[in-house]
């Protein structure tokens, strides 16, 4: 089929190899392992402005992988993002403070624990109804949807709302939207710590969570779990699993009582000029690498389709009229999201197992086309059917007269709201966060976890956004120009 | 002298309505014939039953060396098109609105059809176009678009169109009636000239005056079939009385 030999165009263009999951170098003993971690959650794992991707747990991970002989690759995505990556092959480890439990247990293999928790339960400030995990009964709480604090609210009768990360909780905390959270203490220390926030607290122990977190691996993957192990075992007998944990929280978080942890912040002198200053530049590169070419390649493959499916409605045969009014009904009547997800998370389960970058402009295409296919067959129905009589009368019928007479005309009509996808188009790719493409916005996103400066940084990726639309509308202009010049 | 035109026993009706029964005709080369006849009389589908932009249910139509049986024409869809196409390809059409390519200029219209359909050499159609539109007083207007055209001029441009695809045949459909009064005049002068260096032709109008000028051969259609034919001679003195009454409508009209 034409759509699918595109597709296949398409995916090749944009480089896609099924990379094996490890594959072995030949020449010396270097695996390479893709870790999971969201690069949001400090102090355990986020982006430092100077050091680029660290932390506790990126740290403890490095340290295992040169005992292991890994060679690392790390893919940042939010937490909900990272169990459907390591599910679907896309990463082979998760290193992002994952507690053991049962359900995980089931499913997954864990390594031996290299971070010993509690739970604790924070409010706002001035909240003093709420000190116990009874209290939460009946009460909102946000949390990770697939965090295993999440589970613990749940079973203590709270209403849990999803939410991307403990920053944004913290924000819905000072904002009463929600009313309580359960977390990690050392999370919960850090943030404070870093933001120098008092409008959030700890109002109590979450008792009987003690928290046993570990790298994460597929249950097929029991070899690397066991170098893992190996790793670990002799990262703690020599002392260095201590002296990373020392580094970031004042004590040893690697044993089960390693005293009490002391949280300097991460980042808490830093202001909001110098946050904006130091996120512009990552912010910019995102735009460059992830923003602008998803949408210039996605805008591309999209019309291309649009104009095929286009064609097929308005052929006079059924075979072709039937799939194409299908698809496009299918395309504008689900969400964006869920066919990235299904294309991204989904589509490996059956074998097509495309990259971030490739899946993303695949489901991204495929929305445009369905989209722009309507525009483009209302604007070819448009053009009045004396052209198409008067252009069989010179001898062009078919697809002559479509693309000499019909086509050139429907163009003109159709840039107008063709823009207005493609200004569309630019401002949705920021959902492509979620099949772990680093974009604009996700660079935002991880600019304010580490300095919660929202409003400003927030503000500048709309900046951004509005600017390259911006630039899109100028260039609009003399394209209409062009095309309606014989229009008196 | 056998005729280049012949069409046989054509028929059509949409649904109930029956708008061609049973009409025919015979065109010697080099003649003008003018179809004439109230709204819905069915002359316009006979004109565009000569270059099958309609479909007549039944009957034939001869152009030259094409004959359509429009009663059983091929069942495979490819090869109804090539058919149909070789029939069309024995005429030019002057269209009522003009329908020129509004993106292209006046010489991209005229050199369209022998360019892209006919594989004719660019330089040779563009030189054959040249003369064609100072044929009709447009010399020096090749590169304007038709926008920037008055509507005789318009409809000048949609004859060298026309003509520059060098058919056996020219048709044309109400050449006159979407143009102000004054711009008539222009139009129908080129019309007179091609009848008089021998271009076969077939006329849709209400101009009866000009017709009188033009014809060789007049055809009256009246609720789908024709009611009177003659020469030029009908036009002055016809014999039944729904031309009559037409003619003394249009006269006054005009």
């Amino acid at each position: 089929m034409l759509l699918g030999a595109m597709l296949a165009a398409l995916t090749a263009v944009l480089g896609v190899g099924t990379a094996p999951a490890h594959a072995a170098d030949e020449g010396g003993d270097l695996v390479v392992v893709r870790v999971g971690t969201e690069g949001t959650y400090p102090p355990f794992t986020y982006v430092d402005p100077d050091d680029g991707l660290t932390g506790y747990d990126v740290e403890v991970i490095e340290a295992v992988a040169d005992r292991a002989g890994w060679e690392l690759e790390f893919v940042r995505a939010q937490f909900d993002a990272l169990f459907p990556a390591l599910d679907s092959g896309r990463v082979d480890v998760l290193a992002n403070q994952v507690t053991i439990n049962p359900e995980r247990r089931a499913r997954y293999l864990f390594s031996t624990p290299y971070t010993f928790s509690r739970g604790v339960i924070v409010t706002a400030a001035d909240n003093d109804d709420i000190t116990s995990l009874e209290d939460l009964r009946g009460r909102t709480v946000a949390q990770s949807e697939t965090s295993n604090w999440a589970q613990v609210a749940r079973d203590a009768g709270a209403n849990v709302e999803s939410v991307e990360g403990f920053a944004q909780t913290a924000e819905l905390l000072v904002q009463g939207r929600v009313d309580a959270t359960v977390n990690d203490n050392i999370a919960v220390l850090d943030y404070l710590a870093s933001s120098g926030t008092d409008k959030i607290k700890i109002a109590g122990d979450a008792e009987g969570e003690e928290g046993r977190q570990a790298l994460v691996f597929r249950r097929d993957e029991a070899e690397l779990r066991d170098q893992a192990d190996r790793a670990i075992a002799e990262l703690r007998a020599d002392g260095t699993l201590e002296e990373i944990s020392e580094k970031y929280f004042g004590a040893d978080v690697s044993v089960a009582d390693g005293g009490e942890v002391d949280v300097a912040g991460s980042d808490a002198d830093r202001g909001s000029l110098e946050v904006l200053q130091d996120a512009a530049w990552p912010m910019l590169r995102g735009a460059l690498v992830g923003t602008i070419p998803l949408t210039a390649v996605s805008f591309v493959g999209g019309l291309l389709i649009a104009l095929l499916v286009a064609l097929a409605r308005m052929s006079p045969s059924r075979l072709l009229r039937a799939p194409a009014r299908f698809y496009v009904s299918l395309i504008r009547g689900t969400p964006l999201l869920v066919q990235l997800f299904i294309v991204f998370y989904g589509l490996p389960q059956v074998g097509v197992d495309l990259p971030s970058f490739a899946a993303a402009c695949l489901a991204l295409s495929l929305n445009v086309g369905g989209y722009a296919a309507e525009i483009i067959r209302a604007s070819v129905l448009s053009v009045p059917t004396g052209q198409v009589e008067a252009a069989a009368t010179v001898g062009l019928d078919g697809w002559a007269a479509m693309r000499r007479i019909v086509l050139p005309q429907a163009a003109r009509i159709a840039v107008p709201p063709l823009s207005n996808t493609l200004l569309s188009l630019v401002k949705d790719t920021s959902l492509a966060a979620v099949v772990l493409v680093t974009e604009l916005f996700r660079e935002a996103q991880v600019a304010a976890a580490l300095s919660t400066e929202y409003l400003p940084l927030y503000c500048l990726a709309a900046l951004y956004y509005w600017v390259l639309c911006y630039l899109i509308t100028l260039a609009q202009e003399p394209l209409e120009r062009r095309l309606g010049r014989y229009v008196a | 002298m056998s005729a280049l035109i012949r069409a046989e026993g054509l028929r059509k009706s949409f649904g109930d309505q029956e708008v061609l029964r049973d009409v025919g005709f015979e065109a010697e080369p080099g003649t003008c014939t003018v179809l004439l006849g109230p709204s819905g009389s069915g002359k316009t589908t006979v004109l565009r039953s000569l270059n099958a932009l309609a479909e007549p249910d039944s009957g034939t139509v001869r152009i030259g060396d094409v004959e359509v049986d429009y009663g059983a024409l091929p069942r495979a869809a490819r090869e109804r098109r090539a058919l149909l196409r070789r029939l069309r390809s024995r005429s030019g059409m002057v269209f009522q609105s003009h329908n020129l390519f509004p993106h292209r200029t006046v010489l991209g219209n005229v050199i369209e059809g022998p360019v892209r359909a006919q594989g004719v050499d660019h330089d040779e159609a563009v030189h054959a176009a040249r003369e064609l539109l100072a044929q009709v007083g447009l010399a020096g207007r090749e590169d304007a678009y038709p926008s920037q055209l008055s509507g005789g001029q318009q409809q000048r441009v949609g004859i060298a169109r026309a003509l520059a695809l060098r058919p056996e045949v020219v048709l044309f459909d109400e050449p006159t009636s979407a143009l102000d009064p004054e711009l008539v005049g222009e139009v129908l002068g080129v019309v007179r000239d091609l009848a008089a260096t021998g271009w076969t032709m077939v006329i849709v109008t209400h101009e009866v005056r000009f017709a009188r000028d033009v014809a060789d051969q007049v055809l009256f259609l009246d609720g789908g079939v024709v009611a009177e034919r003659g020469g030029p001679e009908v036009l002055s003195d016809p014999v039944t009385e729904r031309a009559r009454q037409f003619l003394r409508r249009v006269l006054e009209a005009g």
